[in-house]
């Protein structure tokens, strides 16, 4: 692929608007609440765009078609029984808690709802897993670019690491939330027409059908065994593994997009902030899977489209750049490849803007050092976003060692996450539930699925303390480590609770389920949490039919 | 700067304005599989967004 003058006018203009919020925005900035929490002052619209396009890293752009093309419009699964249910739970049953309780973080709820240990496990595990995703993010594009328009490794990934570290620096999270916008509307401008031109291309969805195999354009038809779908991957364990645990536990307990809805200017706001993501959300597939998919269709019509490869198969992860290089003239091109730039830069600066508020609140204030005046955390939080961006440059150089970027993902999610939902769904609905509990549930989860990982083979890979039972994909696994990870952390935190003293009922209000003044909200009918969710939730039942 | 429609508003219109000046005056630009001017439509497409955007941020400021 060849950029001509105008794709790299493109790509300048893009920087130089991103550089240029971020400068608008330093003058907001004077505590350490502006910095790192946004002083909960940005629109809804605004946040709920956020909200989604923080997720929606180059990872997650390349992922998406690169799977399209390998397991079909089953992919979509990620979306339409993944994150949609849980980002709909997340809004009407979780934020009254994160917001009502006044938590700047997450592990700052489960200080306030637990104690000290659970806060500081769980802000640990996170503060590295934010510097791994970041990473793996930029290696992912680090690599894409250099296979695509040979730009050397570690001048793109310093270079744009460097413009995300200067628009955060300036201006904070106010400014890492207004650039995700901007950041998701070209993105949006950058691979809409791409999902488009190759979808007519290939004779549109009845062209597309007739071409593949039955079980890539069906999601759910071809789930009765493991053997029949590529994904290797059965009914219970999509359903629960998948839709359940690890969606649940990414999108209700992950810092990184929670954030953004606690950065809303109400109650009433953050409770909306996931609700509306969902309506965008449920038709991103179109924009992401859709390409893949067409472009296996494509090189079964001697077009002069082939699959991308590489030794021993086919290299999935170039799916998108080498139908952009089919498809895009010079001009639309450097949109899409400034589209790419900005899912990595929402990515990574959804990343170090999560990483430095765990780590100045719930990590500095909390073990190195309290009571300080404000403008030291503001400091603080300035430097660790130097150092955040420094860490994830050298996970990146470290993610170079693995090879499929989604499953790794997925397998990082399942050792940490996984076990947490767990503990917020018994922490915030059942008022028993004690600290003691929770940090024991947390530890007993994340074993589990370490022990899990080592015991059980999967595509080979795995099986390092012996050779219990064999997966039919790494997929199958990953959603079945995340199955036994909740599952010990649930009995094990029921079952230390009840073995422990219970908090008394006083201190516990605000926190948990039952001792919470629900919010009343004076919102219009039609702006009111439930009928938000029940409209979403008919769109992707229709949806699901649709491609069933 | 409060209001994040103007400088995306902008941003938009200055991108479809670069590529439906690439459609009109460079028409025969394809890329291998194209046979439409993806420029010109994608141009027309970003402009009017980034056109709205600069629209709806001026009505938000008359208001307050």
């Amino acid at each position: 692929m060849k950029l001509a003058p105008v794709d790299y006018l493109i790509l300048a203009l893009y920087f130089a608007f991103v550089l240029g919020i971020g400068w608008r925005l330093r003058k907001k900035i004077s505590t350490s609440g502006d910095f790192l929490t946004s002083g909960h002052s940005v629109p809804v619209w605004i946040t709920s765009l956020a909200f989604i396009a923080a997720n929606l890293g180059a990872q997650e752009l390349i992922g998406m078609s690169a799977s399209g093309a390998k397991y079909g419009i089953m992919t979509a699964h990620f979306y339409w029984i993944g994150a949609i249910p849980a980002m709909l739970f997340m809004g009407i049953f979780m934020m009254p808690f994160y917001y009502g309780s006044k938590a700047r973080s997450v592990p700052e709820y489960l200080k306030l709802r637990f104690d000290e240990k659970t806060r500081g496990y769980n802000a640990f595990t996170f503060a590295v897993m934010t510097i791994f995703s970041s990473g793996i993010s930029m290696y992912a594009l680090g690599l894409l670019l250099h296979l695509v328009l040979g730009w050397n490794f570690n001048t793109s990934v310093l270079a744009t690491a460097a413009i995300v570290l200067a628009y955060t620096y300036l201006g904070g999270l106010t400014s890492a939330i207004y650039n995700e916008v901007l950041q998701f509307f070209l993105i949006v401008a950058g691979f809409a027409p791409l999902a488009y031109l190759s979808c007519t291309k290939s004779g549109g969805w009845s062209g597309i059908m007739s071409r593949l195999p039955a079980n890539m354009t069906h999601a759910w038809s071809y789930m009765t065994s493991a053997s029949q779908n590529n994904m290797g991957v059965d009914l219970f364990g999509m359903v629960a593994g998948l839709g359940f645990v690890l969606s649940f536990g990414y999108w209700c307990t992950n810092f990184l997009v929670v954030q953004r809805a606690m950065a809303a200017d109400s109650m009433s706001a953050a409770r909306r902030t996931p609700l509306i993501g969902t309506i965008p959300k449920m038709f991103l597939p179109f924009i992401v899977i859709l390409p893949g998919i067409a472009a296996v269709a494509l090189a079964h019509m001697n077009l002069g489209y082939d699959l991308p490869t590489k030794a021993g198969g086919y290299d999935y992860d170039q799916v998108l750049t080498t139908l952009m290089a089919k498809f895009y003239p010079a001009g639309m091109l450097g949109v899409g490849l400034t589209g790419l730039m900005a899912s990595f830069m929402s990515g990574m600066a959804g990343n170090v803007t999560a990483f430095n508020t765990v780590f100045t609140y719930d990590i500095y204030q909390s073990y190195i050092r309290r009571g300080a005046p404000d403008h030291h955390y503001l400091t603080v939080g300035r430097m660790t976003t130097v150092a955040g961006v420094a860490l994830s440059i050298g996970a990146a150089y470290l993610a170079q060692y693995y090879n499929n970027i989604m499953d790794l993902l997925q397998f990082v999610f399942g050792f940490v996450n996984a076990p947490l939902f767990a503990t917020f769904l018994l922490g915030m609905f059942w008022k028993r539930a004690t600290a003691h509990g929770a940090f024991s549930g947390l530890v007993s989860g994340t074993i589990a699925a370490a022990l899990t990982w080592g015991l059980t083979v999967a595509e080979g890979k795995g099986g390092v303390l012996g050779q219990v039972h064999q997966f039919p994909s790494v997929m199958a696994q990953n959603f079945w480590i995340a199955i036994l990870a909740f599952s010990a952390c649930f009995v094990v935190t029921i079952l230390v609770s009840m073995a422990s003293r219970p908090r008394p009922e006083k201190e516990l209000e605000g926190l948990v389920y039952g001792l919470t003044k629900m919010p009343v909200d004076t919102a219009k009918w039609y702006q009111r949490p439930a009928p938000l969710a029940i409209a979403v939730s008919i769109l992707v039942i229709l949806l699901n039919i649709w491609f069933a | 700067m409060d209001d994040l429609r103007t400088p995306s508003g902008i941003f938009f219109t200055l991108l479809g304005l670069i590529l439906l000046g690439m459609g009109l005056f460079a028409p025969d630009t394809r890329a291998a599989l194209t046979e439409m001017n993806v420029n010109l439509y994608s141009g027309l497409l970003m402009l009017v967004f980034g056109l709205f955007l600069l629209l709806m941020a001026r009505r938000a400021a008359r208001h307050s």
